[in-house]
């Protein structure tokens, strides 16, 4: 029982920066619909911002953050344009394949460029551990979470109260009625896949000095991010909030019980049974897996 | 008969070849032609014929690996008992997994499917005791052809020949029979297909199974011919994709598609390993660059892959001709 502050710290401050991945996620899915297979890989590719304006530029990780926040808005709005645009009303299997290219090309640019070796960023404060209420937790982890929250907090604004936002709800709710009502959907869904991977690109930001980084480190996150986003109900932005917790609890008390080495299995067996029973998710509507358009 | 000459005139290319070319390097790459090409038409039986677009089926190519190393290092069982065991643990699963994820559609399969072959894969790489974990398992050489210890490339050749016309056959049976039409319709539009009483389910499920099997079949023998097995990289993603890429430049539903998407994949990837490997392996990665644009640009200009794109020119050109 004395590890209970730990274990529940621990999934706190995992939660957060899986918040961050996921909510990306299931706002491109929400409003447009597609699974964006190349999620993983714009994380990686901030991660290797951070960690060479680092190790070139002596950036501190947060002050890189700055810079990333404008940078992966911008890397999103032009791959929308040159990738997605042409897509966005073809069948599923062709959504499928494109970002899976667009995966495969992206973790090779940084295999070719930057080579298969693993990277760390070894801030200064790296090492530094507060000790809170009979919980340890890194420095790194711990501004990580904050900025995360803070982050996820301010896109939900966003999309409550702004017009922009609006414009992007309606969207998800009824592409052709917004189309209808005089919304620019393509405007949208530019803006929605550039928000998207800004969320990625912050995260892979705050995630640099906490994992290393190497070309396929992606995977491993977005996997995560995608048991998050179907248990959550894919497109639910509060949903994807409420499983990234649920899916640092499985992996928090999983590597506690049995081990670390067995821990993804458990939430990729989460992943599979929540599939088949409820697609939707735990919040999402019944059916809406099936919804094509 | 006109309908599948190409394809003849294919595999007698392939099965004449090693009469003729004895180079090792050639034959080598004639080799992984023919396997990639059979397990990307393996991955269009579930994802071309049946639209059960899957990115786990190196699940079942892991399995098949597996099956036919652990038969011949744990059991002292021959290879060829560990393909076939590997089809039928290949099968079950793959009726497993088609039943459980029958109701998914688009990417919820592709997903489904993606953490299951993770699963394998964390599965094989950690239990050390039966898998020999992430180290992997070096396959031990006996000579002989029921131990498929063969050194000679030109036997090789006619061995994965062979599965690749299995597989092929199993295509052209699925474009020819009833079965074949029934799972089309299903693909097609899966509503009204069950309205017309076509056992939808069943048909996906079975085509899944099939398309498992035959994978684990590639899967086993190439451990043999490679002599290695490695978790990371036969239940990887990367795996999945290669196959699905043959099938997708080649042509989606198509029998020979893969195939020749094979042939592409294939030549460009040892034309670049042997040129850029060694020194400046880190350059081979530019041959996986280009396989991703190509995926782009090929599902959005020719959605229906090469045949479909040669099968348009033809008949442009035949009622350019009609038409005077």
């Amino acid at each position: 029982m004395s590890d209970l502050p730990q274990l529940a710290v621990s999934t706190i401050l995992l939660g957060g920066m899986y918040a961050l991945i996921a909510v990306g996620l299931t706002l491109i899915f929400g409003v447009m619909r597609v699974v964006n297979f190349a999620h993983g890989e714009f994380l990686m590719l901030a991660m290797y911002l951070a960690f060479w304006a680092f190790s070139l530029l002596h950036f501190d990780p947060y002050l890189t953050l700055v810079v990333s926040l404008p940078l992966f808005f911008v890397v999103g709005w032009v791959s929308y344009r040159v990738v997605m645009r042409p897509i966005i009303h073809a069948s599923h299997n062709v959504q499928v394949f494109t970002t899976v290219g667009l995966s495969i090309a992206l973790q090779n640019v940084a295999l070719v460029l930057w080579t298969a070796d693993v990277r760390f960023v070894r801030t200064d404060y790296y090492a530094i551990v507060l000790r809170f209420g009979g919980a340890a937790f890194n420095i790194a982890q711990l501004v990580a979470f904050a900025i995360a929250v803070v982050f996820t907090a301010a896109l939900f604004a966003f999309m409550r109260w702004s017009y922009t936002g609006k414009v992007m709800r309606a969207t998800a709710q009824d592409r052709q009625a917004s189309a209808l009502m005089g919304i620019d959907t393509d405007r949208v869904y530019a803006t929605t896949w550039a928000v998207g991977i800004t969320c990625v690109g912050v995260a892979g930001v705050l995630l640099a000095p906490v994992y290393p980084v190497y070309p396929t480190a992606g995977l491993q996150f977005v996997l995560i991010a995608y048991v998050t986003v179907v248990l959550g109900g894919l497109g639910d932005m509060a949903g994807a909030l409420i499983a990234s917790l649920v899916v640092a609890a499985v992996e928090v008390i999983g590597s506690y019980v049995i081990g670390t080495a067995w821990k993804e299995v458990l939430y990729l067996l989460l992943f599979i049974a929540i599939l088949v029973v409820r697609p939707a998710g735990l919040f999402g509507q019944r059916g809406a897996e099936l919804l094509g358009t | 008969m006109r309908a599948i000459a190409p394809a003849l005139v294919f595999f007698a290319v392939a099965g004449l070849a090693p009469l003729v070319v004895r180079d090792a390097f050639l034959l080598d790459g004639l080799i992984l032609i023919l396997m990639w090409g059979a397990a990307g038409a393996a991955w269009n039986i579930a994802g071309g014929y049946a639209g059960q677009v899957s990115l786990g089926h190196s699940a079942f190519f892991g399995l098949g690996a597996y099956a036919a190393a652990l038969c011949g290092t744990r059991w002292q069982l021959s290879p060829w008992i560990g393909l076939l065991i590997g089809a039928l643990v290949a099968t079950a699963t793959g009726f497993i997994i088609g039943y459980l994820s029958n109701r998914l559609r688009g990417p919820y399969f592709v997903l489904a499917t993606i953490a299951f072959s993770q699963v394998l894969l964390i599965g094989a790489s950690r239990w050390r005791g039966f898998t020999a974990g992430s180290e992997g398992i070096p396959v031990p050489f006996r000579p002989g052809f029921w131990t498929l210890g063969i050194a000679d490339k030109r036997v090789w050749v006619w061995i994965v020949l062979t599965l690749a016309v299995l597989v092929y056959l199993v295509q052209l049976y699925l474009e020819r029979s009833r079965r074949g039409y029934q799972l089309a319709a299903v693909r097609e539009d899966e509503d009204a297909a069950l309205s017309l009483g076509v056992p939808a389910r069943r048909l996906k499920v079975a085509a899944i199974a099939v398309s498992a099997a035959l994978t684990a079949a590639c899967g086993a023998l190439w451990a043999q011919y490679v002599g290695f097995v490695d978790p990371v990289y036969v239940f990887s993603v990367d795996l999945s994709v290669r196959f699905s890429l043959a099938a997708i430049l080649g042509g989606l539903g198509t029998a020979l598609g893969p195939f020749l998407g094979s042939v592409l994949v294939t030549t460009v990837e040892t034309y670049l390993r042997a040129r850029f490997g060694g020194i400046g392996a880190g350059l081979v990665g530019i041959y996986l660059i280009l396989y991703g644009c190509a995926l782009i640009v090929m599902v959005r200009f020719a959605p229906q892959g090469l045949v479909g794109w040669i099968g348009d020119r033809r008949r442009h050109r035949t009622a350019a001709r009609a038409t005077p």
